[in-house]
């Protein structure tokens, strides 16, 4: 078994990538109307709005990282394992979609944060 | 529009995600097989990695998969309620270890079964938030 920090900051790594992929797809979605009436027509015209912002290729860069990190994680441990650590966005997610897209974080959610989190620490003491 | 009941279609499909998420995940795992030996310690020995896990089939399967499982809960979500639906994709975390241990023989603990299934408390628990502002939308 190779360094379980060193693991653990690769999965921390690779999530911050997906964290980042979210808050640039959310962000740009948020600046481009939603297609009303929801047809196939305007759904395309929505993503091909989407398509002219610059965030969305630096979402699908941040893609590309993340899998990479991800695949060498897994090069070197258990699926199970990188699987379930995995779940770190969810804790990743609660705290940047606050602070960077001021959304609001109900108790549940902060409650089921809290459940990820605990369930992360046993799953790397095991 | 966004609706709470789950039909058996609905589910069938949800079920599918999961299966496919499971297989996504398999296929990742494989890929990376085939670079357990090297190590990393340059940015030259980056590309020697990257080269060799792209060279894998299984993970172009693995990514194809991802396209297919979008679509089909960019479709599900537009059916229903995310609330209903996260719950039901996230026994993707209890598939995969099962997965785990019956094709790739690997072992797990008591202690990290507990761990995932807080895991998949908190998901369920920070879905089921989800649908305060939905609500809103659909009472106005």
């Amino acid at each position: 078994m190779h360094n379980i920090f060193l693991i653990l900051l690769l999965i921390a790594i690779s999530n911050s990538f997906d964290t980042a992929r979210e808050l640039f797809l959310k962000s740009t979605i948020n600046s481009v109307a939603a297609p009303h009436p929801a047809n196939i027509r305007n759904v395309f015209r929505f993503i091909i709005k989407l398509l002219q912002k610059p965030k969305v290729y630096l979402s699908f860069l941040c893609s590309i990282c993340s899998l990479f990190v991800y695949l060498f994680v897994l090069s070197k441990v258990d699926l199970n394992f990188a699987f379930s650590l995995d779940s770190m966005h969810y804790i990743f997610i609660a705290v940047t979609a606050k602070i960077f897209l001021k959304e609001k974080v109900g108790l549940k959610r902060w409650v089921g944060t809290g459940f990820v989190v605990l369930g992360i620490i046993l799953v790397t003491l095991s | 529009m966004f609706k709470k009941k789950l039909t058996v279609k609905i589910l069938l499909f949800l079920i599918l995600t999961d299966i496919l998420e499971t297989f996504i995940q398999f296929c990742f795992k494989k890929s990376a097989v085939s670079a357990t030996g090297l190590t990393v310690t340059s940015l030259g020995d980056t590309f020697v990695f990257a080269k060799t896990v792209i060279s894998s089939p299984f993970l172009w399967v693995g990514i194809c998969s991802v396209l297919v499982i979008f679509v089909i809960w960019s479709t599900i979500l537009s059916k229903i309620d995310l609330s209903v639906a996260v719950p039901v994709a996230s026994f993707s975390y209890i598939l995969v270890p099962l997965t785990s241990i019956i094709f790739l023989h690997e072992k797990i603990s008591g202690l990290r079964w507990l761990g995932i299934f807080c895991i998949l408390i908190g998901i369920i628990f920070a879905s089921l938030s989800s649908k305060e502002k939905i609500h809103q939308e659909t009472d106005a």
